[in-house]
């Protein structure tokens, strides 16, 4: 019997032995492979016709520095049903090692302990310093104070100027630092019946919301965890009054984007990426071309600055990645590496999120490339500056339901003449039973 | 209520475990698979709060755990039932195999902790039955769920129900409560069982405790019975003794001390007018005498100490030092220089009376451990010394003892004395009859 056991205790330890060697075996022979979850086109619902250009770079850099590990990524995943795709690989366990994180899955993929906290590895990094990126755009990817993605594209929120409009009716394009007054006295003045058919057909601003005058107005609207919201702060009262003074002017018109397209608009805000593809050919033809346009900053408010809000893309690493020392290599290429990034000039509609790089002069030849000499180009000290002060939106889960809910109350302010005290009272009562529920 | 019925028990908790265990990971897995065709899984995300790391991998897991723990049981059951090693062995490898499964299934199923509890409850000894079966509802408490959802990130098999609709929703929640139900309930029929059991035990050894001690006390009064028939019977030895004496004297002393007076009487009336009849007569009453002291010599050598009677004096002093050692702590050391210890009867009775008396005075009054007894031939005489290592006696007195010692040894013209240092020294000189006769 003891003699059996022994016989049977050897043969475990043997055929352990041997699982073990096999194993090493076939890890040697099969490279490593890194998943990496991206989508075509761009996140900044722009056209984009080189979505693979800087990530087929950067894999093909990442496979020469390292013999041995392969990066794959499944193409044609549209950035609508990226976000179903994403949520799929987690449900199923295939969490891609490195992917593109959504703003609105950030928080929702953190909470439930999908995506690696990358504060220990930043750490141990001596060639990684976190200082070198935006603020804003860092914090788009910290959730409670801990980075659990990096940065990876940045897109602030502009102001599109109508130049041939402005100059017919004799106005200059505004200075970066122009304030509500100046743009309210240009649009009072823009605002007319062209044809005199009793109907305004010219017009100061288009999408033009109280949202955007808050953040310039130095308002927050919610806390960081959506458990409270200002909607009674003066500041958020000054934004709606002063948004309700604008949609005033058009007498109960609605400004649609068409009448912007057709250069009948003066001003409205579009994001950096916008202006990026529309200025560049090929697509500088299709749009905006019966008229001369620039950006600038959104004008500030009595207490706030020029600021408006950024848009950043990130990327972040999967939790139950097997590699995660290779994950942050491929990571820290596409996010700090200042070649890649330049990149983004060059390929993406966006802005990199690394200072040095935006601010370099290699992208401003990049932005003035494809430009006519005569427009004015963008400053990118100005967008710089615009980058570095922009408001993230909040990410809390309820975030969206809580903005539609408050918009149609506002919206409704605008159009119905109500007292805006009194509403913004209301909304902020309901808007705090939503939060609480 | 036997062995079968816990049987019995024990194969429905089995099965229903196996189900119960098997549900929330095959479900997670065929759900997923579901949410995935549907492409609902970012809603679904939304709406969870945690999600399983890897659902193929815990179905996997599960089954090979559930595996484990089918084998465990049958080995134990039907192979290795009497190795109790194995039994422990086997039943400690069920606990840590369900503990890895509750958490590989996040603790949404911890009813298997019952099953490995039933299977140790069936196993321990009867005294610690009941603490396993409070530790498995401690355990089961501690393990719950939503108690433990309140501070770690644990999926939830409710998140994945709730996919369905609301109908589904109502079988599916029903369905694994009854199962979840029906374990605990299968387990207390099982604790019953058991107590059951153990109550019979119990009464059953108090039956046989009480009829125990009934008997018990039964054989002491047979014992206390037996003492006083011995008593009795030590009365009517006492008694049959001192009527053989009586008669003993009566027949030989008295006999011939009767013919002896009434002989002498004769004589005297005769010895005047005929002192030739006289001496015939007196030579008549010498032989009468003679036979008499035959007699009493027979008479006495009936009341004879046993050993002395069946053994040589060596044999029966030899014996006798035995019989002391064998009963106290203390040596005694024997010498003899004279091959051949042949002596009267008297002279032998005096010699092993002396040792006897001296021995006995050397342990109960000179506290002695080491006695050593010489015996030796000199000038015809025999020397008997009996020395101890007791603590002696100064102040002697003739009582113990000692003067009976002394009278006996006078009797046979010999000399007795006594020292007191370095323990105590009984030394006698015995004249011996060597050759002398009576006849």
């Amino acid at each position: 019997m003891k003699k059996k056991m022994i016989i049977i205790g050897n043969l475990i330890i043997l055929a352990s032995i041997i699982c073990f060697c096999g194993y090493k075996i076939y890890q040697k022979n099969h490279s490593i492979v890194l998943e990496f979850g991206m989508f075509a086109g761009s996140n900044w619902d722009v056209a984009n016709a080189n979505s693979y250009v800087i990530i087929d770079k950067v894999i093909a850099q990442f496979e020469a520095e390292h013999p041995g590990v392969k990066v794959h990524y499944t193409s044609g995943i549209r950035k609508t049903d990226y976000s179903e795709w994403y949520a799929q690989q987690v449900l199923i366990g295939k969490t891609p090692d490195v992917a593109m994180i959504l703003s609105d899955d950030f928080d929702k993929l953190v909470s439930l302990d999908v995506l690696e906290n990358l504060d220990d590895m930043a750490d141990n990094d001596s060639s990684f310093h976190a200082e070198d990126y935006y603020t804003t755009a860092l914090n788009t990817g910290k959730y409670r104070g801990a980075q659990y993605a990096l940065p990876y594209e940045t897109v602030p929120t502009l102001m599109f100027v109508n130049k041939s409009l402005l100059n017919h009716e004799g106005f200059m394009v505004p200075e970066s630092d122009w304030t509500w007054d100046d743009m309210y006295d240009i649009c009072s003045k823009i605002t007319k019946d062209l044809n005199k058919d009793g109907i305004i057909d010219q017009f100061g601003t288009c999408n033009y919301s109280w949202q955007e005058a808050a953040y310039s107005n130095g308002a927050v609207l919610f806390d960081e965890d959506g458990k409270e919201c200002y909607f009674t702060d003066q500041r958020v009262i000054d934004s709606v009054k002063f948004a309700k003074k604008l949609s005033d002017l058009n007498q109960g018109q609605n400004v649609s984007q068409d009448k912007f397209d057709a250069g009948n608009v003066a001003f409205m805000p579009l994001t950096f990426a916008d202006y990026r593809t529309y200025k560049t050919y090929p697509y500088k033809i299709k749009k905006y071309s019966t008229f001369k346009w620039d950006c600038i900053t959104l004008p500030s408010g009595p207490e706030g600055d020029n600021v408006s809000e950024v848009n950043t893309l990130l990327m972040g690493i999967a939790k139950q990645s097997k590699h995660k020392d290779l994950a942050w290599e491929l990571l820290k290429l596409f996010t700090y590496d200042k070649d890649i990034q330049l990149d983004i000039f060059r390929y993406s509609q966006g802005a990199s999120v690394l200072k040095s790089v935006t601010s370099s002069k290699e992208a401003e030849v990049i932005l003035s490339e494809d430009t006519d000499e005569r427009e004015r180009v963008i400053d990118n000290t100005l967008l710089d500056v615009v980058i570095e002060k922009g408001i993230i939106a909040p990410k809390f889960n309820k975030y969206h339901e809580t903005m539609i809910l408050a918009e149609g109350e506002i919206n409704k302010i605008l159009s119905d003449d109500k007292n805006v005290e009194s509403t913004l009272k209301i909304i902020q009562r309901n808007v705090i039973s939503f939060l609480k529920q | 209520m036997g062995d079968k019925g816990i049987g019995y028990v024990k194969y429905i908790m089995l099965i229903i475990n196996i189900v119960a265990v098997s549900f929330p990971a095959i479900f997670i897995y065929i759900t997923t698979e579901k949410i995935c065709d549907f492409y609902t899984a970012r809603s679904f995300i939304g709406r969870t709060n945690s999600i399983p790391k890897k659902p193929d991998w815990i179905l996997v897991t599960t089954i090979l755990l559930l595996v484990c723990l089918l084998v465990s049981f049958l080995l134990r059951e039907f192979v290795y039932r009497e190795r109790m090693s194995f039994v422990y062995s086997s039943l400690a490898f069920d606990f840590l195999t369900s503990c890895v499964l509750m958490m590989v299934l996040n603790f949404n199923y911890n009813g298997i902790l019952f099953w490995v509890f039933a299977n140790i409850i069936y196993y321990v000894q009867d005294k610690v039955k009941m603490i396993f079966m409070l530790l498995a509802i401690l355990i089961y408490v501690c393990t719950d769920h939503e108690f433990l959802t309140i501070n770690y990130h644990l999926y939830s098999i409710n998140d994945y129900i709730s996919y369905y609709n609301a109908n589904t929703q109502q079988y599916l929640i029903g369905g694994f409560n009854v199962l979840e139900s029906l374990n605990i309930i299968v387990f207390i029929l099982f604790c019953i069982y058991v107590i059951q059991k153990q109550q019979g035990i119990i009464e059953k050894v108090n039956y046989l405790y009480s009829q125990l001690s009934q008997k018990n006390e039964e054989l002491e009064n047979a014992n206390e019975e037996l003492k006083q028939l011995a008593d009795i019977k030590e009365k009517m030895g006492k008694t049959k003794e001192r009527n053989r004496l009586a008669r003993e004297i009566h027949d030989t002393l008295g006999h011939t001390l009767t013919g002896i007076s009434a002989g002498i009487d004769a004589c005297l009336t005769m010895i005047d007018s005929n002192p030739q009849v006289t001496k015939k007569q007196l030579e008549v009453i010498a032989k009468v005498t003679r036979d008499g002291i035959g007699e009493i010599r027979r008479s006495v050598s009936e009341l004879r100490p046993d050993a002395l009677d069946r053994l040589s004096l060596e044999s029966a002093i030899r014996k006798m030092i035995e019989n002391m050692t064998s009963v106290t702590q203390a040596e005694v050391f024997f010498q003899c220089d004279s091959e051949n210890l042949k002596f009267d009867e008297d002279e032998e009775n005096t010699i092993y009376r002396v040792i006897q008396e001296s021995i006995t005075n050397a342990l109960r009054h000179g506290k002695a451990s080491k006695i050593w007894v010489t015996i030796r031939k000199e000038n015809s005489a025999l020397h008997l010394q009996i020395q101890d290592n007791g603590i002696g006696c100064t102040d002697m007195k003739k009582g113990f003892g000692t003067k009976h010692m002394q009278e006996r040894i006078q009797m046979l013209h010999g000399t007795v004395s006594y020292k007191s240092e370095n323990g105590f020294l009984v030394d006698a000189v015995i004249p011996i009859r060597w050759g002398e006769e009576y006849d």
